[in-house]
């Protein structure tokens, strides 16, 4: 005979309020199978646990049922609760009549008959719930870090720094992501380059990171701590091993006039190359679709110049296989195609430029050597004009979100652009001045009051060319009227983006992404780095828009995520697994191809003499993460989940 | 030569040469247009099969009567494309391997009935593809347009009187060759999900997950209509599943053995104009 105890509980007012708990309690008492219905002001609380665990001895309970908050905050507080007392924690279900009820209802008295509908469905599960004994799995200690941005690299780090194992994934050539290309950062203006490439040979020097660079993820399998990662490692036509990255191949490489896409197309590169002279690794890889031999078959000139014979054509793709516990996601973001922006001439002027194009002609190690001049004439323009969201902020154009670094980095724009270029004058153009962070707002009063920023509030509406000046219309809001500038040159504060295949290698992960396709958290507030898949976590310009302190600050919470889960033997996993009833399965597969774990295999049905009988469904319990997807799509009812039963859930609904 | 004498010869051949165990084809029924299956294991009993325009159910189904195909050995079907259809999927579903089947393949034009080239299910890719391209271009009944007209209102006003009339006898599912589970989820009565009682509700459930159970599956050969004691029409119902996936899928139920169950398989560019 059932004996369930019922513990409905007021939260403070939060149900009390709109849920009758003494009629809900009444109406339980003479429910078929309660022994006992309790009502308390906090179940959760240390008197509230240990009333549980006393009910449970002196009524002998064989189920618990908790009428409370959502489960998702006190399930395991409660099924601890009963375990303490020795009853199986799977015996004990949460009601929730807090969330689903007292929260999102006016009228009380429909709250109290919905509470007890909630309560009562709950009851008739608990009665076929059965004991289950929690599964454990171990965990493999190696970490995978994708993305070789400074978010990556500093996680890769955290995590080596602490003994674990990293495998690090960059799909250029070279590590660096965004940071690489900068030339000073705000708000310190500390040179980009001298403190990013120390943390790059670090990560490439490191004994427990493994490097994979020009690498792409191709298929992940498996569950926290335990996934099989397949990465295409592409084709490089350099040997690493014997390349000792001498440069002489770039020097002879005919096919010189490749727009290099690490000075964003301001600067050519040869067809094989490194992005930039720091690269980590320093050795080059072949562009294949622009070298000539691979597009006329002859040339070669690069493997006649190479000392070592590192350069092989025939080089293919190649498949390495992962076996890792945590996965880092750090894809980093792109800068908005500008071509959407027809009005501000981008691409049609040649002195229009983005503010990652600007980055690179103030960058010592630019095409200019940090000179700021003009690409179309090499001259040092007299007057720039920045336009701040070009792009962020503007629904029309498809992007309502703030950039949140565009402030910021055209306030450094100016202050650089006076530095170099003591008589020039800077025009911003903005809607509002963001700097919110540490040393951020002195930082912008400091271009405008000593470096002469000046700033204008108002939209530009069109720019176009006279007498070899780029003209600029804008309003002027706050003193309401038409400007009108003469500039030399126009930077434009483009809108920070996701991966343009951000949503492709979401659904590779299994994770979520927004509608722009940068990655979604598990929780905006209280767990933003994980994600909703357990096991792979978020750091930087991925997940949304963020400058370099927050990218690294999000990095180190990762890795202390990852270093939780590795400091575990093995993880205790819920019981909830399907379970296959082999006398009805006709074998069709399809839970086979739907289990998005892999976790169903073929078993083979035998008599007594070994002779096949079927072939049917048969679920490893090490692999099968309980999601229920299998059970929504064998159609003869097959498969049924170990604690959602098909009898529970029907006896749940029933009791409705 | 008329067809039915090609096909007859056919049939003698195999059977003689040994090279199939049986043949599953239509005989003579109870009335001058009704044919029923017959299952033929000697040559001397070949002149018993008759192909005409009358032949119109798919025989694809009786190939999984429990056993039949355990020896390993061969059997030929008389199959129209829908039915070559049907056998893919069956060996999609993993239910049989085509190799084992010999096509006798034929199709209807009118009151003509015309050879199909080929003898395994493979052969028939060309019809089918066309079959699908028609299909897209065209709804498979006038009703189904007409239905497609109506409110939904007025729609489920329809299926509602339609269906108050199902007895349960399953015949729909014992006709359907896609109906192969062994055990069927109205036949599981811990829980019973689907009320197995002939009335109002219990037949809306039963009839409505067999529509889903079908989707992306059903190759709208009729059977289940022609099934019904009580006419309903059961494959206007199933065939607005098959415009669903081939809208939202491409997927053409049975295109091809190696087709993947459209509801169990995933890929990237799917649509999701389901998840707001
Ligand atoms: C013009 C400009 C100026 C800026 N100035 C400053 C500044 O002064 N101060 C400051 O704090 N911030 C600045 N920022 C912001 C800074 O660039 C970012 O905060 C930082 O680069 C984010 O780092 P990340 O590692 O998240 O991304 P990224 O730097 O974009 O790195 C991501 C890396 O992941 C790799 N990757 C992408 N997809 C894959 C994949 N599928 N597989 C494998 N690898 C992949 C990429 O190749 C890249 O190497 C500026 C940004 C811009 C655009
Ligand atoms: S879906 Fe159902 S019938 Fe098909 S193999 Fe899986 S358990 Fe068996
Ligand atoms: S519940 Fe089914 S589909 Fe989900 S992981 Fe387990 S076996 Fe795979
Ligand atoms: S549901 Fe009807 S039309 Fe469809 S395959 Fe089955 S019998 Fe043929
Ligand atoms: S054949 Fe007709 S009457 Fe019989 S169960 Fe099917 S729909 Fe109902």
């Amino acid at each position: 005979m059932a004996k369930i105890g019922v513990f409905v509980c007021h939260c403070g007012e939060n149900i009390a309020a709109k849920v009758d708990c003494t009629k809900l309690v009444a109406a339980m008492e003479g429910h078929p199978g309660v022994a006992i219905a309790h009502e308390y002001k906090y179940f959760c609380s240390e008197p509230g646990q240990e009333s549980i665990k006393k009910a449970v001895a002196e009524y002998g309970l064989t189920g618990v049922i908790v009428a409370a908050c959502s489960p998702r905050m006190h399930e395991a507080t409660f099924r601890t609760a009963c375990a303490e007392a020795g009853l199986n924690p799977y015996l004990c279900e949460i009601a929730n009549i807090r969330e689903q009820c007292s929260w999102v209802h006016n009228d009380g008295e429909q709250a109290t008959r919905k509470a007890i509908e909630i309560t009562r469905s709950l009851v008739e599960k608990v009665k076929r719930n059965n004991e289950l004994q929690p599964i454990e799995v171990p965990v493999t200690r190696r970490a995978l870090v994708i993305g070789g941005g400074i978010a990556g690299i500093q996680a890769a780090l955290d995590i080596a720094n602490a003994g674990g194992e990293v495998v690090l994934v960059e799909r250029e050539a070279s590590l660096g992501g965004h940071m690489a290309q900068l030339s000073e950062t705000f708000p310190t203006l500390d040179c980009s380059q001298c403190i990013m490439t120390p943390r790059m040979v670090e990560a490439a020097r490191h004994p427990k990171i493994r490097l994979l660079t020009y690498s792409e993820i191709e298929k992940v399998e498996g569950f926290i701590g335990n996934f099989n990662v397949t990465v295409r490692q592409k084709a490089r036509f350099v040997d690493m091993n014997l390349c000792t990255g001498c440069g002489e191949c770039m020097q002879k490489c005919p096919a010189k006039k490749i727009s290099g896409e690490f000075d964003c197309g301001l600067a050519n590169r040869t067809a094989i190359y490194t992005p930039f002279a720091q690269a980590v690794p320093n050795k080059p890889v072949i562009d294949s679709e622009h070298c000539i031999f691979f597009k006329n078959g002859k040339c070669k000139a690069c493997q006649r110049v190479c000392p070592t014979d590192a350069i092989n054509f025939e080089m293919e793709d190649e498949l390495v296989e992962l076996e890792i516990g945590a996965i880092v996601v750090a894809t980093g973001f792109q800068v908005q195609n500008t071509a959407l922006y027809g009005e501000y001439g981008y691409g049609r002027y040649p002195d229009v430029l983005t503010g990652l194009q600007f980055e690179r002609l103030a960058s010592a190690s630019g095409p200019t050597g940090g000179k700021i001049t003009r690409p179309s004439d090499g001259k040092e323009p007299e007057t720039i004009v920045f336009i701040q969201c070009a792009g962020s902020r503007d629904p029309s154009k498809g992007i309502a979100y703030c950039s949140k670094i565009c402030c910021m980095y055209t306030a450094k724009h100016a202050m650089l652009y006076r530095h170099k270029n003591h008589d020039g004058n800077s025009r911003i153009f903005y809607m509002d001045i963001r700097a919110a962070g540490k040393g951020y707002d002195e930082f912008t009063r400091r271009a405008i009051e000593e470096d002469g920023a000046g700033y204008v509030r108002g939209r530009v509406s069109k720019l176009w060319q006279e007498n070899g000046k780029l003209m600029v219309r804008g309003a002027d809001t706050l003193l309401g009227r038409p400007v009108e500038v003469a500039a030399d040159m126009v930077v434009l504060a483009t809108a920070m983006v996701p991966q343009p295949d951000s949503k492709e290698l979401g659904k590779t992960l299994g994770i979520g992404y927004d509608e722009y396709g940068f990655f979604n958290e598990a929780h905006l507030k209280l767990r933003p780095v994980e994600t909703a898949t357990a096991g792979i976590f978020l750091a930087g310009a991925c997940q949304s828009p963020k400058d370099i302190p927050d990218s690294v600050a999000q990095a180190s919470a990762c890795a202390s995520k990852v270093l939780a889960l590795f400091s575990r033997d093995k993880l205790e996993r819920e019981p909830v697994i399907a379970q296959n009833n082999e006398a009805t399965c006709s074998g069709c597969w399809g839970c086979v191809l739907a289990c998005p774990y892999n976790a169903i295999e073929k078993k083979d049905l035998t008599d007594r003499s070994g002779n096949l009988i079927r072939r049917v469904a048969s679920v490893n319990a090490g692999l099968c993460q309980g999601c229920g997807t299998c059970v929504t799509f064998c159609r003869s009812n097959s498969i049924d989940l170990a604690g959602f039963t098909e009898k529970q859930i029907f006896a749940e609904v029933m009791g409705l | 030569m008329s067809i039915q004498e090609q096909y007859r010869s056919r049939a003698k051949e195999l059977l003689g040469e040994g090279s199939v165990k049986m043949v599953i084809g239509y005989g003579v029924g109870t009335t001058a247009t009704r044919r029923r299956p017959i299952f033929i294991t000697s040559p001397d009993e070949t002149d018993r099969l008759v192909l005409d325009a009358s032949c119109r159910t798919n025989l694809a189904g009786y190939l999984l009567r429990e056993g039949l195909l355990a020896d390993q050995k061969s059997i030929a079907v008389f199959l129209l494309p829908d039915g070559v259809r049907a056998l893919n999927i069956l060996a999609a579903e993993s239910q049989l391997a085509t190799a084992q089947i010999v096509v006798l393949g034929f199709e209807i034009k009118g009151e003509e009935v015309k050879p199909l080239e080929g003898t395994a299910a493979g052969d028939f890719s060309a019809i089918i593809a066309e079959r699908k391209e028609q299909r897209k271009a065209q709804p498979s009944h006038e009703m189904a347009v007409k239905l497609e007209e109506m409110t939904p209102a007025e729609r489920f006003a329809f299926w509602e009187k339609e269906f108050s009339r199902c007895i349960k006898c399953y015949a729909c599912r014992a006709a359907c060759p896609m109906c192969w589970c062994r055990r069927c989820v109205v036949d599981n009565n811990q829980p019973q999900w689907v009320n197995t009682s002939s009335h109002t509700l219990g037949n809306l459930e039963w009839n409505l997950v067999r529509a889903f159970h079908l989707a992306g599956r059903c190759v709208e050969c009729g059977n289940c209509s022609e099934a019904c004691p009580v006419n309903i029409p059961l494959h206007l119902l199933n065939g607005r599943m098959t415009d669903e996936v081939l809208t939202a899928f491409d997927h053409y139920p049975g295109a091809d053995e190696q087709q993947e169950p459209v509801l169990a398989s995933f890929r990237k560019d799917d649509p999701e104009t389901f998840i707001l």
